[in-house]
C-alpha cells in the first residue's frame, strides 16, 4: 500500500505541472486584467502601458508562466520603463511557495485565498453534513419502505428539489424566511453576510446567518444523494447474502447497517470523494446571493478582474485537492471492500 | 425514530438561530451602507474603483472636497486657493495651499505639508505601481516652505488643479514602510488604514462581508454624530434589494432604475438621483480612414441624432428616472443650461439624409449613395440595457432606410487600446455607445475630442477614438485647461458644448446619474455623485 501511495504521489507531480500550464494558458482568454482595473471606464493608455510593464503582463505568455512557476529574481527587469533592464525581479515563483500578489488587492495570492477557506469550509461542511445525514435518512427509509405512500412522497419531493435551480431556492428562502417572516412579526433570518458586525462573530450569529445558505445548498444534494442511496440499498437488501443473514437469525438493524449499508455505501464513497475537493471551491451562486464571504465569491470577484495570481492559486489548490481526495477515496475502498487490494 | 429525532433537532436549531439572528447592537448609533462590489484597496493610489473611493473617503481627508452642489469647500486647506486670495498665481503655474492649524491624524499626530509632499512623491515614484499617476505627474516641483504651506508648480497653467490632493497619505506611518520594503504596493495600511484623517477611523475589514469604521475622536472638524459606520458587500442584485427592504442595509446605490419604484413603495426608503459625471452617449466615428463615408458628413450625423427617439427609450426602458442629456458635462455647472438636445424628428432626419444624397436608389429599403449602402456599424459592450437600446434603434432606423449592423463586445475587448487592436480605439465602428465621465470629476477637464489625441501607430495612447478633429474646438480645449478663473472657464465649456452639438460628434443618450437609496431614519443626508459622504460626520439616526 505504501508503495502504491508513493507511486500515485509521484505521478501527481507531472500531472499538476501539465494542469498548471494548461490553466495558465486558458487564463489568458479570461479577459484583460488591465481592461478597467475595477473602474467605470478604462484606464489612461499611459497608465495601462506602465502597469503592464510593472506587472509583467507585457511579456509573452510562456515567459509569464515561467516567472509564475520559478520566479523572476534571477532575471533583470525594467523598473522605470526606459526599455533597459536595470534590477532583478522580486518574485520567487510557485515552486518556492510564492504564488505572486493579487492584481486586485495587492496582497499575496495565497493570503487572499486562505482568508476565505475557513468561511467556505464552515458553509460547505455544514451543508455536506446536512446532505449526508438527511440523504441517508431519506434514502434508507425509502428503500426499506419501497412504494409506500411516504416513499412516493419523498421521491416526489426529491425530484422537485433536484429540479429546482439553486438561485430560485436561495432567493425564495430570503423572501420567505427574511422578508415575509419579518413582516409577519415572526423570528426572521438575516438576508446575507456571515454575522452582524455590531454583534460580532459569535456562534449564534454565524449559525443564524448559516441556516439559509446551508439549507439552500443542502436541499438539492439531499435529493441527489438520497436517490443513489435508495437504489443501492434496494439492490443490496434483495441480494442473497442478506437473505442468508436473515436466515441465520441476525437482528434486522445489524443486517441493515453492518451488512447492507456498508456494501451499499461504496458508490456513495465515490460520490463524496468526488465532491469533497470541490467543497474548497465554495458555492458560487449561493455565496453570491447570501453575500457569504467564501471561495465561490472570491472566484467570481477575481475572475471578473482576471486576477491571474489569485485564480491560478485557487485553481491549483482545487487541482491538488482533487488528486489528494481521489487517492483517499481509493484507500477508503480497501477498508469498505476487503476484496480490493492495491499493489 | 432516528429520523424523527434528527428532524426535530434540526428544526430546533433553525428556529433558535432565527430568533437570535435579527439581534443588533443596542444603544449605539450605526448606519449600514450596502455596495454590490467589495472595495479592492483603501489606498487612493491603488484603486480606481468607485466603491473603494467611497469607502476610503470616510477614513481619509484631502485639501478640499465637494458639497452637494458639487462646489469645492476646504477641508485640510484653510481656504480654496483663488486668484483673489493669492493661492493661484496669475499665470496659472503655481498653487499655494495654506493648511489649517488644527488638522491632525486619528492618532493625534499633526497633518503637515510634509504629508502633502509625501503623497505626491508616492504617486510618481517608479518604485510604486499606482493605478494612475494623473494628475500628480503634471506637477513639476513641490515646495513646503513651512508646515502649513504647500507650493505646487506646473510647466503649463493647470486649471483642473482641484483634482490634486483629494486625499492625503500619512507620512509618519507609510514612510518607514516605503523605506523598509522599497515600495508601498504591499503595505498593510493599504487594506487597513488604521490611522486616517476622516470623520471615522478604520476598525476592521471582514473580507467579503463588511468594513467597519468607528468615530474618529481626534477628528479636527465637527465630530461624527454616529458611533459606527458599516459598509456591507451584497453582490447579488435581488439580495441587495432585499437587504434594503428588510432594513439590513440603510443606504444603497447603483440600483437599476426599474427597481427604484418598489424601493420607494416601502415608505421608509428615499431615492435620489445625483450627477456622477457620467453620461451615456453615442460617440460618432468621424475618422476618414475608418468611418463609413456618410459619417464624415455632419448633416448625416445630425440626421442620426434626429432619428433617435432617446426620450422614449429613457421613459420606457429607464422609467423616466433620466432624460437625454444635451451636454457632455450634463448635471454639472459646466453644462450650458440653454442648450437643448436634438429632438426626435424623423421628418428632419429624412430631409437631411435626402439633401446629403443618401436615398434608396435601388429599392432595397436601405439608402445608398454612389453604390454604397447606408449601413452603419453600431457597437457597444454586452451590458443588457445597451443591447436593448440597440434593438430599438435598429427598428427605428430601418423605417428611415438606415441599415444597422449590431456589434457587441465583452468589456475587456471593447475597452482595449489602439496597441491591442481595441475595436473602439481603432475605429472599427460608426456609432459607439458607452458611458463616460471626466477623470477628475467634478472637474470637467477631458482631452477626448482633441486633434492630437487621435490614436496612431506613433501615438497609440491617444484618447480621441472618434478620429474627429476641429481646430476651433481644439483651441477651446486648450484655453479651458489654462483658464484659472472659474466663471471664464464655465463660459468656455458652454461654447464647447455648442460646437460638440453642432458637429453632432457626441449625442447624449441618457443622463447617467447615480441612484442612491437611503432609509428615512437617517438625518442630514446630503449626497452628491462625486464624494457622496462629504458630510457623513453630520449624519444622525432618529431615536
Amino acid at each position: 500500500m505504501g508503495r502504491y501511495i508513493a507511486r500515485r504521489l509521484l505521478q501527481a507531480i507531472p500531472l499538476l505541472l501539465i494542469i498548471s500550464l494548461v490553466l495558465f494558458v486558458l487564463m489568458q482568454a479570461a479577459g484583460d486584467p488591465l481592461a478597467t482595473l475595477g473602474g467605470r471606464q478604462p484606464p489612461r493608455a499611459e497608465d495601462r502601458a506602465r502597469l503592464a510593464r510593472q506587472w509583467g503582463l507585457d511579456q509573452p505568455v510562456l515567459v509569464q508562466y515561467l516567472y509564475w512557476l520559478v520566479g523572476n529574481d534571477w532575471a533583470m527587469m525594467d523598473s522605470d520603463g526606459d526599455g533597459i533592464p536595470d534590477q532583478p525581479g522580486t518574485r520567487k515563483g510557485v515552486l518556492r511557495g510564492d504564488f505572486g500578489n493579487s492584481l486586485v488587492t495587492r496582497q499575496p495570492a495565497m493570503e487572499v485565498i486562505m482568508e476565505r477557506v475557513p468561511n467556505t469550509l464552515v458553509l460547505m461542511l455544514t451543508a455536506q453534513a446536512l446532505i449526508i445525514v438527511f440523504a441517508l435518512l431519506v434514502g434508507i427509509y425509502s428503500a426499506l419502505h419501497q412504494y409506500s405512500l411516504m416513499d412516493n412522497v419523498l421521491t416526489g419531493c426529491s425530484f422537485a428539489a433536484f429540479s429546482m435551480p439553486i438561485f430560485f431556492i436561495a432567493l425564495f428562502s430570503i423572501y420567505l424566511f427574511s422578508i415575509r417572516f419579518k413582516a409577519w412579526g415572526l423570528p426572521s433570518f438575516p438576508t446575507g453576510g456571515m454575522y452582524d458586525p455590531a454583534v460580532g462573530r459569535t456562534f449564534a450569529q454565524v449559525a443564524s446567518h448559516l441556516v439559509l445558505p446551508a439549507m439552500s445548498i443542502a436541499l438539492i444534494d439531499i435529493a441527489r444523494y438520497s436517490r443513489y442511496i435508495r437504489s443501492n440499498m434496494l439492490e443490496v437488501i434483495n441480494s442473497d447474502y442478506i437473505r442468508t443473514a436473515r436466515a441465520k437469525g441476525l437482528r434486522e438493524r445489524y443486517i441493515l447497517f453492518i451488512h447492507a449499508f456498508k456494501n451499499a455505501a461504496l458508490p456513495l464513497v465515490t460520490l463524496i470523494g468526488l465532491d469533497l475537493p470541490f467543497l474548497l471551491a465554495g458555492a458560487v451562486v449561493t455565496e453570491r446571493i447570501f453575500a457569504w464571504p467564501g471561495m465561490g465569491r472570491l472566484f467570481l470577484d477575481h475572475l471578473n478582474r482576471t486576477d491571474i495570481p489569485v485564480m491560478m492559486g485557487l485553481l491549483m489548490m482545487i487541482s491538488v485537492a482533487v488528486v489528494f481526495f481521489q487517492l483517499m477515496t481509493d484507500i477508503v475502498y480497501t477498508w469498505l471492500d476487503p476484496r480490493i487490494r492495491y499493489t | 425514530m432516528i429520523f424523527k429525532r434528527l428532524t426535530v433537532l434540526m428544526l430546533v436549531v433553525v428556529v433558535a438561530a432565527g430568533i437570535v439572528g435579527p439581534v443588533g447592537a443596542q444603544g449605539s448609533k450605526s448606519v449600514t451602507i450596502a455596495f454590490d462590489q467589495e472595495a479592492d484597496n483603501l489606498n487612493p493610489m491603488y484603486t480606481t474603483m468607485t466603491f473603494a473611493g467611497y469607502v476610503y473617503a470616510i477614513f481619509l481627508s484631502g485639501a478640499w472636497n465637494f458639497d452637494d452642489e458639487l462646489l469645492p469647500h476646504p477641508v485640510l486647506a484653510a481656504e480654496i486657493p483663488s486668484l483673489e486670495n493669492g493661492g493661484l498665481s496669475a499665470d496659472g503655474r503655481m498653487i499655494t495651499i495654506t493648511l489649517r492649524d488644527d488638522i491632525k491624524w486619528s492618532d493625534g499626530e499633526p497633518i503637515t505639508s510634509a504629508d502633502f509632499a509625501f503623497t505626491h512623491e508616492m504617486f510618481v515614484s517608479d518604485a510604486n505601481s499606482p493605478l494612475t499617476r494623473d494628475p500628480y505627474n503634471r506637477i513639476t516641483s513641490l515646495e513646503t516652505p513651512d508646515e502649513r504651506t504647500v507650493v505646487v508648480h506646473f510647466d503649463e497653467p493647470f486649471a483642473p488643479w482641484l483634482g490634486l490632493f483629494r486625499y492625503i497619505l500619512p507620512e509618519h506611518i507609510l514612510r518607514p514602510v516605503y523605506e523598509a520594503d522599497g515600495s508601498l504596493d504591499n503595505a498593510a495600511w493599504n487594506r487597513a488604514p488604521t490611522v486616517g484623517s476622516g470623520p471615522f477611523v478604520f476598525a476592521e475589514w471582514e473580507v467579503g462581508s463588511f468594513i467597519r469604521g468607528v468615530r474618529n475622536e481626534n477628528y479636527f472638524d465637527a465630530p461624527a454624530l454616529l458611533d459606527t459606520i458599516v459598509i456591507r458587500f451584497v453582490p447579488d442584485p435581488e439580495a441587495y434589494l432585499a437587504a434594503l427592504k428588510n432594513g439590513d442595509s440603510d443606504v444603497g446605490t447603483f440600483v437599476a432604475f426599474p427597481d427604484l419604484p418598489e424601493l420607494e413603495a416601502t415608505g421608509f426608503l428615499d431615492v435620489g438621483i445625483y450627477a456622477s459625471g457620467y453620461n451615456e452617449g453615442w460617440f460618432m466615428n468621424a475618422n476618414p480612414e475608418t468611418a463609413h463615408p456618410a459619417m464624415l458628413d455632419v448633416n448625416v450625423r445630425r440626421a442620426l441624432a434626429y432619428a433617435f427617439n432617446r426620450a422614449q427609450i429613457d421613459n420606457d426602458l429607464l422609467l423616466g428616472y433620466t432624460y437625454p442629456p444635451s451636454s457632455y458635462w450634463e448635471g454639472t455647472p459646466y453644462a450650458d443650461p440653454d442648450l437643448e438636445p436634438y429632438p426626435y424628428d424623423p421628418e428632419m432626419a429624412t430631409q437631411l439624409l435626402d439633401e446629403a444624397g443618401w436615398v434608396d436608389s435601388d429599392g432595397d429599403g436601405i439608402r445608398d449613395k454612389d453604390g454604397q449602402p447606408l449601413t452603419l456599424r453600431y457597437a457597444t459592450n454586452t451590458r443588457q440595457i445597451r443591447m436593448d437600446v440597440q434593438v430599438v434603434v435598429q427598428q427605428d432606423f430601418a423605417d428611415l432606410g438606415i441599415g444597422i449592423e449590431l456589434l457587441n463586445y465583452p468589456s475587456d475587448i471593447f475597452w482595449n487600446t489602439y496597441a491591442d487592436n481595441g475595436p473602439m480605439a481603432t475605429g472599427q465602428y460608426d456609432i459607439g455607445q458607452w458611458s463616460s465621465s471626466p477623470d477628475g470629476f467634478p472637474d470637467p477637464d477631458i482631452v477626448r475630442f482633441m486633434c492630437n489625441e487621435i490614436p496612431t501607430p506613433e501615438n497609440p495612447i491617444g484618447d480621441n477614438w472618434q478620429g474627429y478633429c476641429n481646430p476651433d474646438l481644439d483651441a477651446l480645449f486648450v484655453e479651458q485647461a489654462r483658464t484659472m478663473d472659474y466663471d471664464a472657464r464655465v463660459a468656455i465649456f458652454h461654447q464647447m458644448d455648442r460646437v460638440i452639438k453642432d458637429d453632432a460628434i457626441w449625442i447624449g443618450v441618457w443622463y447617467d446619474a447615480d441612484s442612491w437609496i437611503y432609509n428615512t431614519r437617517i438625518q442630514n443626508v446630503r449626497l452628491n455623485g462625486a464624494s457622496p459622504f462629504w458630510n457623513i460626520n453630520e449624519w444622525d439616526v432618529a431615536g
